[in-house]
């Protein structure tokens, strides 16, 4: 089992999205099972209306988890760019509560199954132990 | 489990999973087509097989798989190699 952490400044090695884009700070947790990041939601943050953060940027902000994880996970078997992630698809879409300014946002992925470069994920987002959203992804490695 | 138990089994969930009338889940129909499979549906085929057959097959597995009949075969082999 590997566990391994990814600080702010180093998240860009791993994912292709670029500030303002990035809704992940830090990789608090990466194995083989499963990823955990956190993002503190800031006022400079572009997808903030009335400073709630829309739930389109936590689906976002579970993809970069898994980016992030997947191209760790990679660039441990291979050198060069990490591979590249797409959101096949996105179902089981619960919103349970949103996010707003200056809170800490806990992301969690399971890997639920892998298919060739096709892995179905259930990604939810915390906030402490409330969850936020959740849903399943169905991410493709190109 | 014997060649009735896993027709049974796979029309139960492949028209659960891909919302396919179990008339249509006959052994020389094809697979992919009948359940009008794409390549990110793999992945869901994949885990309702693991699910209710307890192995998980590959790609190399489904280059075989055409029809039911051939599903229905590798269901048999890959049973017959767990027990």
């Amino acid at each position: 089992m590997i566990i391994m952490q990814i600080e702010k400044s180093q998240i860009k090695n791993y994912i292709p999205q670029r500030e303002p884009f990035i809704m992940i700070d830090e990789m608090t947790n990466i194995t083989e099972k499963g990823f955990e990041s956190q993002f503190n939601i800031l006022s400079d943050n572009l997808f903030l209306d009335n400073n709630i953060l829309s739930e389109s940027s936590l689906v976002e902000n579970i993809a970069q988890t898994c980016a992030a994880g997947f191209g760790y996970l990679n660039s441990l078997q291979s050198e060069g760019e990490p591979r590249l992630g797409f959101i096949g698809a996105v179902t089981k879409l619960t919103n349970f509560k949103y996010a707003e300014l200056n809170q800490l946002i806990n992301t969690k992925v399971e890997i639920l199954n892998t298919f060739e470069n096709i892995h179905l994920i259930q990604g939810t987002c915390f906030l402490g132990e409330e969850k936020l959203v959740e849903c399943q992804m169905k991410i493709v490695l190109a | 489990m014997n060649r009735d138990q896993i027709i049974e089994t796979t029309k139960r969930f492949l028209s659960e999973e891909f919302e396919v009338s179990t008339e249509k889940i006959i052994p020389e129909n094809n697979l992919q087509q009948t359940l009008e499979l794409d390549s990110l549906d793999y992945v869901d085929l994949v885990v309702v097989i693991e699910e209710n057959f307890g192995f998980k097959p590959t790609a190399e597995d489904f280059k075989t798989v055409i029809t039911f009949e051939d599903f229905y075969q590798l269901v048999e082999q890959k049973l017959a190699e767990l027990a």
